[in-house]
C-alpha cells in the first residue's frame, strides 16, 4: 500500500474543469433560497435507464472517476427513488419497462422532477419506433430539462445539471 | 460441438429453424400447420432461452422442454401476439391484464424468496434476480430479463444494410465496434471483397482498444464491489484516459460510427506515448493489487464456475476463458501472427475471471503496437450480392454471432447472438456456495451486457 500512496502523491489532483466549482457557486449564491428549501443543500440523483444501449450508463459511472469528481459539486446518484430529487432517465422507454419507470417516479418524495438524457427518450435516436418502444418520455413521464448527445459526454452532463439548477435562478 | 445459436426464420409458407453449432450449421423444415420445435436443451441448457424466443416470437411450441414459460412477453404484454410473424406489422400495442409470471424457486422450512430489481442500486441496467435463500446462503437465483427488449431484430427488418448501420452500432454501446465489425465483415462477404490488410489491422487495432477500456473499467469495479475503493479510483483514471484516446481516434468516446471502408487518421507518436504510459501503469496496478490479502480473500474460491460446467452451458468470453475452457474467435493466423495469445485460468472463480481480465488487457496492448499503422486505405462498396451471411467476432464480452438474410437488397431477417445471452444463462451456476452479498461481486466480475442480451 505504500507503493500505491507514494504514487498517489506524485500524481497529484487529476480533476478538471475547476472553473464549473465557480459557476456553481455562482448558481449557488442565486438560487439559495430554492437550494435550501427543495434540496437540502444537495442534489440527490436516481439514475433510471428505461432501454438504452448502455453508453449513457457508462458515462454517468464516469461522472465519478477522478478527472470529474461530480460529488465535489454536492450532487450525488443515490441508490433509491425514495432518497431522490431527480429522476435521471435514459433509453427508448421500452414496453416491458415502462410500467417500472413510472413505479420509480411514484416513489420519489415531492418536490420531484425528470431530467432526459441522450436522444434515445426523445426519440431523436437513429432506432425506429417498433411495438416494443413507448418512447418519447415525455408522454408518460413530465420532463423539466433534457441534456443532449449520444450519448453525452460527462462534461456535457454535468454542465446540463448546472443548466437545471439555473432554471431555479432564473424563474424566481 | 459447442453449441451456438438456434432461431426461426419465417418463409411464409413454412418456418426455418437454424441451429448454428461450431462446426456446423444444421437447418431444418418446420411446417406452420404443426409448428412444433423438438428441444435440444437437455444436451444444450442455454439452448433453453432461444427456444423460449422463438415460442413468443413466433408462436410455436417446444416439445420436451424443462422451461416453457414467456421469455420476451412480461406480466402485462398481450400474449397472443408474436411479433416476428411476417404479418405483425403493428407500431403499437396496448399494455394487457397483469398475468403474474411464475419464478423459479425453491420452497421448504425457514426458506425464503428475495427479489431484486429490475431498477437496481447502483448506475446500472434494468434486470430482474429472484433468489431463493436459506438464510444467507443462496440456493437458488433465477436471471430475469428483456426489460430492455427494444425489437432490434424486427426493426432492421426490410431496411437496407446502409439504414441498418446506425441501428446495429447502438445495440450495445459498450460492444460497439465489435458489432460494426460484424456488420462490415457482412458487407465484404455481400460485395465479395476482402478487406486490405492494413484497413483490418486498423479496426483490429480499435477492437482491442475497446477491449482495454471495458477491462480496465471492470478491473475497478470489481474491487470496487469487495469494498476497495482505491483500486476504482486508480483504474477509472486509466479507463477514462483510453476513452479520451478513442475519442481523438474516432471522434466519438465509444467509436460510434468509427468503422467502415475508409481509414481513419492515427497519430502514430501520440498513440505509442499512450501505450507506454498504460502499460507501465498496469503492471504498476497488476503489482500492487495482486498483493492485497483481503481482497483475494474475496476473490479466490467466491461464484466457482467449472469447465464441466462451462462447456456443458456453451459459455464463451472470459468467462469461459477464466474456467479453463479456449474459446476465443481471435484464435486466428492473422491475430497469433501479432501477438495474441489466450488468457486462461482455471479456477474459474472471481479472482480468475480478474486475472484473464488483466492479462487480456496487456496482451491487447502488445498487440495494438503491431496494429498500429496510419497508412490511408480506402475501398469502394460494391453492389450487395443477395444471400444469407454469417459472421463472428471476440467482443469485449464473448463472442458475437450475427447472421443477416439479404434479399432485393433489403434485410430479410436479422439475428444476432450477444454473447451475454448464453453467459447470463450460466451464471446460477455460480451462486452455489456462495452468499447473497457476494452475489454483485459475482455479477460483476462476469460483467454481462443488458442491452445486447435483451435486443
Amino acid at each position: 500500500m505504500i507503493r500505491y500512496w507514494t504514487k498517489r502523491f506524485s500524481n497529484d489532483i487529476l480533476t478538471e474543469n475547476i472553473e464549473l466549482e465557480d459557476e456553481l457557486k455562482e448558481i449557488q449564491k442565486e438560487i439559495k433560497s430554492h437550494i435550501n428549501k427543495k434540496f437540502a443543500g444537495s442534489l440527490a440523483i436516481r439514475m433510471v435507464d428505461s432501454g438504452s444501449c448502455n453508453a449513457c450508463e457508462a458515462e454517468c459511472n464516469a461522472l465519478s472517476n477522478p478527472y470529474y469528481d461530480l460529488e465535489r459539486f454536492g450532487i450525488y446518484f443515490v441508490a433509491s427513488p425514495r432518497h431522490a430529487d431527480v429522476m435521471l432517465l435514459s433509453g427508448l422507454m421500452t414496453f416491458n419497462m415502462q410500467p417500472h419507470v413510472l413505479d420509480a417516479y411514484e416513489q420519489l418524495p415531492n418536490p420531484k422532477w425528470v431530467i432526459s438524457m441522450g436522444d434515445c427518450p426523445l426519440m431523436k435516436a437513429p432506432f425506429e419506433k417498433t411495438y416494443a418502444i413507448t418512447a418519447p418520455a415525455k408522454q408518460h413521464l413530465p420532463i423539466a430539462h433534457h441534456i443532449n448527445g449520444c450519448p453525452p459526454t460527462p462534461l456535457e452532463i454535468i454542465k446540463g445539471i448546472l443548466e437545471f439548477l439555473r432554471k431555479f435562478a432564473s424563474n424566481s | 460441438m459447442r453449441f451456438i445459436a438456434r432461431y426461426l426464420k419465417d418463409k411464409k409458407d413454412y418456418f426455418e429453424l437454424v441451429t448454428v453449432y461450431e462446426d456446423e450449421i444444421q437447418k431444418e423444415k418446420i411446417s406452420k400447420e404443426k409448428p412444433f420445435v423438438k428441444t435440444i436443451s437437455y444436451k444444450y441448457p442455454s439452448a433453453i432461452w432461444f427456444e423460449r424466443k422463438m415460442q413468443d416470437d413466433f408462436g410455436i411450441k417446444i416439445i420436451d422442454g424443462f422451461d416453457t414459460r414467456e421469455l420476451l412477453h412480461h406480466e402485462r404484454f398481450p400474449h397472443s401476439i408474436h411479433p416476428m410473424l411476417k404479418d405483425f406489422t403493428k407500431k403499437e400495442i396496448n399494455h394487457s391484464e397483469f398475468k403474474p409470471y411464475k419464478y423459479e424457486t425453491i420452497d421448504g422450512d425457514s426458506v425464503f424468496q428475495v427479489s431484486v430489481g429490475p431498477i437496481h442500486a447502483g448506475i446500472i441496467e434494468p434486470g430482474h434476480f429472484h433468489f431463493s435463500q436459506a438464510g444467507e446462503r443462496m440456493l437458488h437465483l433465477e436471471v430475469r430479463h428483456f426489460y430492455k427488449h427494444r425489437a432490434i431484430e424486427k426493426m432492421l427488418e426490410g431496411k437496407t444494410l446502409d439504414e441498418a448501420k446506425p441501428i446495429i452500432k447502438r445495440i450495445s454501446g459498450n460492444e460497439t465496434i465489435a458489432y460494426q465489425i460484424a456488420l462490415i465483415d457482412i458487407y465484404l462477404q455481400a460485395m465479395g471483397e476482402e478487406l486490405p490488410i492494413k484497413l483490418q489491422k486498423q479496426h483490429a487495432f480499435l477492437l482491442e482498444l475497446e477491449r482495454v477500456i471495458h477491462h480496465l473499467t471492470d478491473v475497478g469495479f470489481i474491487p470496487n464491489d469487495a469494498g476497495f475503493g482505491s483500486a476504482l479510483a486508480f483504474a477509472s483514471k486509466l479507463a477514462e484516459d483510453a476513452r479520451r484516446m478513442m475519442q481523438k481516434i474516432t471522434n466519438h468516446r465509444f467509436g460510434f460510427g468509427s468503422i467502415g471502408f475508409e481509414s481513419l487518421d492515427f497519430d502514430l507518436d501520440e498513440i505509442k506515448f499512450f501505450l507506454d504510459t498504460l502499460q507501465k501503469e498496469i503492471e504498476f496496478f497488476e503489482d500492487w493489487i495482486i498483493d492485497i490479502p483481503s481482497l483475494w480473500d474475496r476473490f479466490d474460491t467466491t461464484g466457482r464456475l467449472d469447465i464441466k460446467k462451462a462447456i456443458k452451458y456453451s459459455c464463451v468470453g472470459v468467462v469461459a476463458r477464466a474456467s479453463g475452457a479456449s474459446v476465443d474467435r481471435r484464435m486466428n493466423p492473422f491475430y497469433i501472427d501479432n501477438g495474441f495469445e489466450m488468457a486462461s485460468q482455471i479456477s474459474g472463480d472471481v479472482g480468475a475471471r480478474f486475472k484473464v481480465r488483466i492479462k487480456e488487457i496487456k496482451n491487447s496492448l502488445l498487440m495494438m503496437r503491431n496494429f498500429l499503422n496510419n497508412k490511408s486505405v480506402k475501398i469502394d462498396s460494391k453492389p450487395l450480392k443477395d444471400g444469407e451471411y454469417i459472421s463472428y467476432v471476440e467482443s469485449s464480452l464473448g463472442e458475437i454471432f450475427m447472421a443477416i438474410d439479404v434479399k432485393d437488397g433489403l434485410i430479410e431477417r436479422f439475428f444476432v447472438r450477444d454473447p451475454s445471452f448464453i453467459n447470463w444463462q450460466a451464471l446460477h451456476i455460480m451462486m452455489r456456495e456462495d452468499i447473497i452479498a457476494d452475489f454483485p461481486l459475482i455479477n460483476k466480475s462476469c460483467d454481462l451486457s443488458y442491452a445486447g442480451c435483451d435486443l
